[in-house]
């Protein structure tokens, strides 16, 4: 079932040297489930504290933040953490795997969280990996595998526990043109074959091609939404 | 819990891992070792015999008592066996190796101590040869005596011939081994009569008289009583004497080399506050290296509680492996000190006691080693942790 995602009068702010900067001021934004958003906007307007909040690795200051029926906001952070390993898978820019772990036992990590055997858990991480075209690579530690292929196993950990929602910060940024094609296709497939609501934080205007829509922020506030009519990849 | 990333963990740093645990197991081996020696020390006070007393000169414990003394003793209600107990202070060879002698009684000895129990020989052989002596056979080991070896001493107490550098001369009849721990097995008794006979006959010079007398009493007489009444007897003697429990005696007799047991507990907790930083600093070194996988962690849905637990077991595991080698350890040094070591602690061992007061000690260090990075763990935001410098 495809996950909407919607945010009320969402107002996050910092803290840093006695200075309080207004990151998210008095956000409204509605996301429809089964969507493939790209989320743009200049460097500091608030794109990623957006993306954690929806994450749940954070709280907003006020407002309300929902990802389907969940209303994040009422959740303590024992709570956020239980609904982030059922729930949404991340995809970041560093890849952040564990360099002493192999691709397999790096996609394999979220699963402990799920009541499943060794045996089951083995089996749906090499599916995850199959689905990202690595499961040959699957004995591979990070550092043997080059950036595109850490970031498809990251790809591979992030949909391990079949979330419904995939978050991804700059997950192209540090890969070039061709592979990070490769990655934004792999995200597209799952879009649109799995029915995975996904929010993509990107700088770069030609991996916002492959979303189906864009969302512009703007110190802090909505700028426009854009749907996207000559999406890249797209058959 | 993630074992695999665990031990992964442990294993990323393996020369820090290897240090911090080398470190842990060193520690622990000389914990217990200096443990074991302060045991072995106050354990001759605690399972001193109960119904043993010494009598010893109300001036000195090196004034000797007459001899005639002990036949007055023997009439005094309660007293039931008496032995002399003489210091011979005698050295082994050329370099001057140390070890305990004493002239005793050798019918009442064997009476009397009844945890002195021979291995090897018998009492018999010992008793009849004047130069026979028994010895333990820590001793015997450390010597690499056998029964009918000679044993050659010079004392600088009763010393022989011109310039007192002629040896005496000891047979070994019999070995024994400490049935109770408050006797070692580094000492050599022989009979007090063959020190008698050598001032009689001018073969050797020295005082005359016995430095102490142990006394073994009825069990149903008050032990007051009887030492009250030992030294009213000798209230006008030409030496007044002194008369102890056994216990307390052993107990007056350390005190003269001060509190040996806190100096080494001392250093023992030392060693351990030495070893607790170097653990806790590795320990913090890990989470904060770590900081950006934990975060990591945290949005892969670990829970706060998983992460600080996760920190806290590799401590306790790094502890652990450390612990056992240094049990290991700890029994191969003391297997090397213990002819050094049981002269003046007889109940020196790493036992079962030992271990689990050093063990139990290593299980907290562990513990508290991994909780301060754990608690920091927990405490950090995830969204900070993912901000980290991987």
């Amino acid at each position: 079932m495809a996950v909407p995602i919607n945010l009320r009068s969402v107002t996050k702010s910092y803290s840093r040297g006695g200075e309080t900067l207004r990151v998210l001021d008095e956000l409204d934004l509605d996301m429809d489930g089964g969507t493939f958003y790209a989320l743009m906007g200049p460097s500091g307007s608030g794109k990623t504290t957006l993306l954690n909040l929806v994450g749940g690795l954070d709280h907003c200051d006020s407002g309300h933040v929902a990802v389907g029926a969940d209303n994040l906001n009422d959740m303590t952070s024992s709570e956020l953490a239980e609904w982030r390993s059922a729930n949404v898978g991340f995809v970041f820019q560093g890849f952040n795997l564990l360099p002493v772990l192999s691709a397999r036992e790096n996609v394999e990590l979220p699963l402990l969280l799920a009541p499943l055997s060794k045996s089951q858990r083995r089996e749906q991480a090499e599916r995850a990996l199959e689905l990202v075209g690595l499961k040959d690579r699957m004995k591979h530690k990070p550092r043997e595998l080059s950036g595109g292929q850490e970031q498809r196993v990251a790809i591979a950990r992030a949909i391990a526990t079949d979330p419904q929602v995939l978050l991804a910060d700059e997950p192209t940024g540090d890969l070039d043109r061709e592979t990070a094609d490769a990655v934004l296709q792999i995200l597209q497939r799952l879009n649109r074959e799995l029915d995975k609501t996904i929010l993509m934080v990107t700088h770069d205007p030609q991996a916002a091609g492959y979303a189906d829509k864009t969302i512009h922020l703007d110190k802090g506030k909505l700028g426009r939404i854009e749907e996207n009519t000559n999406i890249t990849g797209a058959n | 819990m993630p074992w695999a990333l665990l031990f992964r963990n442990m294993l990323g740093h393996p020369v820090r891992s290897a240090l911090t645990v080398l470190s842990v197991a060193v520690a622990l081996a000389l914990l217990c070792v200096l443990d074991a020696t302060a045991r072995g020390y106050t354990s001759a006070v605690d399972l001193a015999a109960q119904n043993r007393l010494v009598v010893m000169s109300q001036v000195s414990l090196f004034v000797p008592l007459p001899l005639a003394y002990q036949q007055k003793m023997e009439q005094v209600e309660g007293v039931q066996t008496t032995t002399k107990f003489q210091w011979f202070g005698g050295e082994y060879g050329d370099r001057g190796g140390f070890f305990a002698q004493f002239g005793v009684d050798a019918d009442a000895f064997e009476t009397m101590y009844k945890e002195v129990s021979l291995v090897e020989g018998s009492f018999d052989e010992f008793r009849g040869e004047r130069t026979g002596c028994v010895i333990g056979k820590g001793l015997a080991a450390q010597y690499g005596w056998a029964l009918g070896d000679e044993v050659r001493l010079t004392s600088a107490i009763f010393p022989r011939g011109a310039g007192g550098k002629e040896a005496w001369t000891f047979v070994v009849r019999g070995i024994y081994e400490a049935k109770r721990k408050n006797f070692d097995e580094q000492t050599m008794f022989f009979h007090f009569d063959y020190i008698r006979d050598s001032l009689e006959t001018g073969a050797a010079q020295g005082a005359e008289g016995a430095g102490t007398y142990a006394i073994e009493i009825d069990p149903n007489m008050r032990a007051e009583t009887v030492m009250s009444a030992i030294d009213a007897l000798f209230e006008n003697g030409p030496q007044r004497t002194r008369t102890t429990s056994e216990a307390e005696f052993n107990r007056q007799f350390m005190s003269m080399m001060g509190n040996i047991p806190l100096l080494l507990r001392s250093i023992g907790g030392a060693v351990l506050f030495a070893i607790f930083f170097a653990v806790l600093n590795t320990m913090l070194m890990a989470g904060r290296e770590r900081t950006r996988d934990l975060g990591i962690m945290k949005a892969l849905g670990f829970k706060n509680g998983h992460i600080g637990m996760m920190l806290v077991v590799e401590s306790m595991v790094l502890i652990l492996i450390g612990s056992l080698l240094g049990v290991v350890l700890a029994k191969g040094l003391a297997e090397v000190m213990r002819p050094f070591v049981s002269g003046f602690a007889p109940g020196f061992a790493i036992d079962g006691a030992v271990l689990a007061q050093g063990l139990t000690i290593a299980g907290v260090l562990g513990l508290v080693s991994g909780l301060a990075p754990g608690l920091r763990a927990i405490r950090i935001l995830p969204v900070h942790a993912l901000r980290e410098d991987a």
